[in-house]
């Protein structure tokens, strides 16, 4: 305990050796407070959170400086619902002493979890608001309010207590008996709840009597243990009439109410489990739908990959067919190596008869020659030069022929082979050309001439082939 | 019975937290100690001018 004139720690004297002010009477004030602040304490720990809060008011109205009271009464409030209370208390509080003050963790607590804080705001304001659909007697409306308010805070016995005066008003006695025995369970003291405890009990305990009542009214004379009923109704007992119940009644009530509670239930099947079940299947069979469906989905891609697998094989068959034909093919590498090995068996065997040889190497395609190989190629020249200006004019003569008879097909062929075996022989170029021009075939006509024109240059052939050309690109 | 117009009137607003900050002003802490000290002080000057 410390002075209130200079602050020094006070001893057991009536005065303070410090100053010398006279603290008698001030330390009974605070040893008052200090029996207030443990009255309290006893209170709050049987849960007398009213009787509580009564004696740790009175305290701080002695000692406002009693932190301790002080901060209970912060605890007592937030356990009630009361958050603004609380931390009015605690600021306080914690203001009187700002350093190991248990106040600071509460207001710390509330602080960090700023969506509790929400929480709390919003149940006073949606009570605030209970309050004012009371007040405009949109009493339906109050009641859902309060609900939503209990949801948020279930120890708000503020409105519990006015739910169940809501509930008490509608004559609801079973739901106010079960919020008011809530509101008990937060604070056993609060004379509010206790009297509209005992006020529906009364009144459920009237319905169970049924033997007491008469059939026109209640008779409060009859009945046990309504003294205290009967006095504090004394006052008011003009201006209520308490209901009429009768026995027949609530037997037809309880039969209509069975069925009801059946009709409710067969409709509570129809329009919540029945859809909840078919949902229930529709989501199997949907889920049963979507499995397939990725199964159907992979099939696909395994058939998609084989198709090109298939295709990659495919592609790669006909390739290696190619390859073989080069080999196998009629102009195949080893068909022409066939004619080329007759060429030479033939000319072996009688090498005056280059007809015979020629006949074979005319089947060997001259452009395959680039891709035969070396010994091949040197196999043909050598056949080439051993039987090609003679095979080369036997094509000439014929081919010749074949012109001057205006066979210019016929005579196309013998002077191209005539070439191809002597291709040293210019007039069978020159009359190659002219065939093409006599033909019409006017391309090959001037390609021939200007091979003429580049392979035999300063020749009268080059000079008429010049001419020829100049004539048909005219044309 | 209970009144429920008369029960309601007991019922009153409670503080929201936008309130606290004035509540927390306005509120009246001055404790029995606090008159007790003022007391004492109206004596000593009371008792000094007498003695003037």
């Amino acid at each position: 305990m410390i002075c209130y004139n200079c602050g020094a720690t006070l001893t057991h004297n009536d005065f303070c050796t410090n100053c010398g002010a006279d603290v008698a009477r001030y330390k009974k004030i605070v040893s008052t407070a200090n029996l207030l602040y443990n009255m309290g304490l006893d209170k709050a720990r049987v849960r007398d959170l009213s009787g509580a809060t009564e004696s740790l008011r009175q305290c701080l109205k002695l000692d406002k400086s009693n932190i301790d009271a002080r901060n209970l009464l912060g605890l007592i409030y937030f356990e009630v619902g009361e958050y603004v209370l609380a931390l009015n208390e605690w600021v306080i509080s914690k203001n009187l002493r700002p350093t190991k003050n248990i106040a600071d963790d509460y207001i710390s607590l509330l602080q960090d979890n700023p969506a509790k804080l929400d929480t709390y705001s919003q149940a006073v304001k949606k009570y605030n608001q209970a309050l004012s659909y009371c007040y405009q007697g949109s009493l339906d409306l109050a009641v859902i309010q309060l609900k939503k308010v209990l949801s948020l805070n279930p120890k708000y016995v503020q409105a519990h207590q006015l739910l169940a005066l809501l509930y008490i008003n509608d004559e609801q006695w079973e739901d106010a008996k079960r919020e008011l025995n809530r509101c008990q369970k937060i604070d056993v003291g609060n004379t509010i709840t206790l009297r509209y405890l005992n006020e529906t009990r009364n009144i459920l305990d009237m319905d169970d009597g049924d033997d007491a009542f008469s059939p026109g009214g209640l008779d409060l004379k009859g009945r046990k243990g309504f003294g205290d009923q009967k006095k504090r109704d004394r006052d008011t007992a003009d201006s209520y009439s308490i209901p009429v119940i009768r026995k027949e009644n609530r037997t037809l009530a309880t039969i209509v109410n069975v069925a009801i509670g059946i009709m409710i239930g067969i409709a509570v099947a129809y329009l919540l489990i029945l859809p909840a079940r078919i949902s229930a299947a529709r989501e199997g069979v949907d889920e049963s739908l979507k499995a397939t469906g990725e199964q159907l989905d992979a099939k696909t891609a395994q058939i998609s990959s084989l198709e090109q697998e298939l295709k990659s094989v495919n592609g790669q068959l006909e390739k290696t067919k190619e390859e073989l034909e080069v080999y196998t093919g009629e102009s195949g590498k080893m068909s022409a190596m066939d004619d080329l090995l007759n060429a030479v068996n033939s000319y072996l065997e009688n090498p005056e008869d280059t007809k015979a040889v020629a006949e074979y190497l005319d089947m060997i395609d001259e452009e395959k020659l680039a891709e035969t190989g070396e010994s091949f190629n040197t196999v043909y020249l050598l056949m080439m030069s051993k039987i090609g200006a003679d095979v080369g004019s036997q094509y000439y003569d014929s081919g010749m022929k074949s012109y001057q008879a205006e066979m210019y097909e016929d005579a196309i062929k013998d002077l191209t082979k005539a070439y191809t075996y002597d291709n040293s022989n210019g007039d069978a170029l020159y009359n190659l050309g002219n065939a093409y021009r006599k033909s019409g075939d006017i391309v090959n006509a001037v390609e021939t001439y200007n091979k003429v024109i580049e392979e035999f240059p300063d020749t009268e052939m080059a000079t008429r082939s010049q001419q020829y050309v100049n004539e048909l690109n005219v044309d | 019975m209970i009144n429920f117009e008369e029960e309601l009137k007991k019922f009153h607003p409670s503080l929201e937290i936008e309130e606290a900050e004035d509540a927390i002003y306005n509120q009246d802490l001055t404790d029995i100690a606090d008159l007790l000290v003022g007391l004492v002080k109206e004596d000593k000057e009371s008792a000094s001018e007498d003695k003037q």
